[in-house]
């Protein structure tokens, strides 16, 4: 173990910031922009929906959802009725696009052209992160691997050693010494904000994003994904709106208007 | 509708202030063309510019400068092709707009019928669609076409609020808030849908008979009490929450008289709560007329509502509760 109290001195080369720290920076900074652009040039917007009925069943989904969500500006009457209406519809499955096929498995995405292109479309956003990722790792493996190039002024953990030392084997080095392998992950989860500075808010290469909006389903346009069951999702939403709690924001609203100015100023 | 501003939701949009931004269309479209032709099309100014144009062609069309209209509908197709839906959606309501006679709207109605054989969910021209039946004086169609339109697309409010509009206008209410209920689970917190609402409760309730009244007049209390719960200024829902609770008192003062020992109201709105939601939204009202009055040029737009605003004060004040 390192001696405690004594301060590790490593005496490194000047030259190590201009040749490691700094090429590795703006290679990062720079493939992420490039990957923004190829993102964006490949990427095909969602297709709108071809008949009134594949819309139907599309927003269908979203209504519920929004009757979940803002079912309180509706009074009790109100609501029960249209709950009832919705639950008993996803049930039968009246919004579904064809429901003579309800209850068959879904038709399998890798034949079906429409499921077929959206697949693509999220396997080329994959391939958009996994290449340059591995480029850039396998290039830094190969020319930089070992290096010890930088020093935190601050003292951390003995945990933060497999962060920060990656491809440096040596148990007894303290743990303010960052290696070139460790400096590439930081940048690459630590980049974001630069990326946002750079090409704004929604940009591609902001791949935490992507993984975000793909689990958000209310999100897009088309709230499934391919080769998912509507039916499956609208018997869950049935279930939802069943167990939901409703209250009224009307009730009171003249108190609280009354209560609300009286506090302010009288009138 | 998406192109049509809709009468009863557009606050402080009117014709004075339509026909000066129209006034300006040839300066903007000159300056627009020259940077087309200097600039390189793909900066952002652009992309901001054709929303100015798409405007500018509203107002142009709403002040009768066809000219200008024309060149703005063409320099939007230049840049997204004449294929493009919304701009089909605004070439066409170009073509309704210089149409001189019934016939030549009859055309319209068929082109927008071959547009939508191509592509049946093309929604600007749904809409349109719609927005033309409705002027050729065809409610029921546009009804009809309305009710299709949402059956596809459930979570468009803009639609909502024009099938309320259109019901209201039939003359039938509870169908007409049923459609406003809808656009307000799509936008929860807008109070002109909330005050929009309450108008319709309100004008069912002056049309039905005592009991049932009372009930849509408390609800339309209601509506109009989060209208300006959510804003605190705004001069629609103050005037019909005045005009609502006058109604209501005044009812309940009758029935009493009428039937001498009314049965204890089991409404959560006592007659004490009444009085004083009353007596706020009156001198609130009163508060902002006259606050508005006096900074004339900031509001010369809303002169309108303005006048009503006075007008009902100063009715209710002549005729004391």
């Amino acid at each position: 173990m390192a001696l405690q109290g004594v301060e590790q001195t490593i005496l490194r080369d000047p030259a190590l910031f201009y040749w490691i720290v700094f090429p590795i920076t703006v290679v990062m900074i720079l493939t992420g922009i490039l990957r923004h652009y190829a993102t964006v040039l490949m990427n095909n917007p969602p297709k709108p929906a071809s008949t009134l009925a594949e819309s139907r069943e599309r927003l269908g989904l979203i209504r519920g959802v929004n009757l979940r969500n803002n079912s309180s500006v509706l009074s009790k009457e109100s609501f029960e009725m249209r709950k009832n209406y919705l639950v008993s519809a996803y049930q039968s499955g009246a919004f579904l696009k064809d429901p003579a096929s309800r209850g068959q498995p879904p038709a399998n995405p890798m034949t079906d052209p429409a499921g077929m292109e959206a697949m693509m479309g999220m396997m080329k956003g994959n391939m958009m992160m996994m290449i340059p990722q591995t480029l850039i790792m396998s290039w830094i493996n190969a020319f930089f691997s070992g290096f010890v190039i930088l020093k935190l002024p601050f003292p951390l953990t003995i945990r933060f050693k497999s962060m920060l030392q990656s491809g440096v084997m040596t148990r007894d080095l303290d743990v303010r010494w960052v290696s070139s392998l460790s400096w590439y992950f930081l940048n690459l989860f630590g980049l974001q904000s630069v990326f946002g500075f750079i090409l704004g808010s929604d940009n591609a290469a902001n791949h935490m994003a992507s993984q975000m909006a793909s689990m958000n389903p209310a999100a897009g346009i088309n709230p499934f994904q391919p080769g998912q069951d509507p039916d499956k999702l609208y018997q869950s939403e049935a279930e939802n709106l069943e167990v939901i709690e409703h209250f009224c924001i009307l009730d009171g609203v003249e108190e609280r208007v009354l209560a609300h100015y009286a506090g302010r100023k009288s009138y | 509708m998406q192109t049509t501003p809709e009468p009863h939701l557009a606050n402080g949009s009117n014709l004075i202030t339509t026909f000066h931004l129209a006034q300006k269309a040839p300066l903007i479209l000159k300056r627009q063309s020259s940077s087309v032709e200097t600039v390189a099309p793909s900066s952002l100014r652009g992309i901001e510019n054709y929303g100015v144009v798409e405007q500018l062609l509203f107002s142009c069309l709403q002040s009768g400068d066809d000219k200008s209209a024309l060149l703005c509908t063409e320099q939007l197709a230049a840049r997204f092709g004449m294929t493009d839906e919304r701009i089909i959606g605004l070439r066409g309501m170009y073509e309704e707009a210089v149409a001189e006679n019934p016939t030549r709207l009859e055309e319209c109605l068929q082109t927008y019928d071959l547009a939508l054989s191509e592509n049946p969910v093309n929604l600007p021209v749904l809409k349109r669609r719609i927005a033309l039946l409705r002027s050729l004086s065809r409610p029921v169609d546009a009804i009809s076409s309305l009710i299709n339109l949402l059956d596809a697309v459930p979570t468009d409010a803009e639609a909502w609020c024009e099938l309320a509009d259109l019901y209201h206008s039939q003359g039938m209410s509870s169908q007409a808030a049923f459609c406003l209920e809808e656009a307000l689970l799509i936008v929860p917190n807008s109070w002109n849908i909330h005050a929009f609402l309450g108008e319709i409760l309100y004008s069912g309730a002056c049309a039905s008979e005592t009991t049932e009244c009372s009930q849509l007049l408390e609800v339309s209390i209601h509506h109009f009490s989060r209208s300006i719960e959510l804003c605190t200024d705004y001069l629609r829902g103050f005037y019909g929450l005045v005009s609502a609770t006058s109604l209501l008192s005044r009812n309940r003062r009758l029935m009493d008289h009428s039937r001498d020992s009314s049965p204890a109201q089991a409404s959560p709105l006592t007659d004490k709560l009444l009085d004083e939601l009353t007596l706020f939204a009156r001198s609130r009202l009163d508060e902002i007329v006259r606050s508005r009055s006096s900074d004339h040029q900031a509001w010369k737009d809303n002169q309108g509502e303005l006048i009503a605003a006075k007008e009902l004060l100063h009715r209710l004040d002549k005729s004391p509760l």
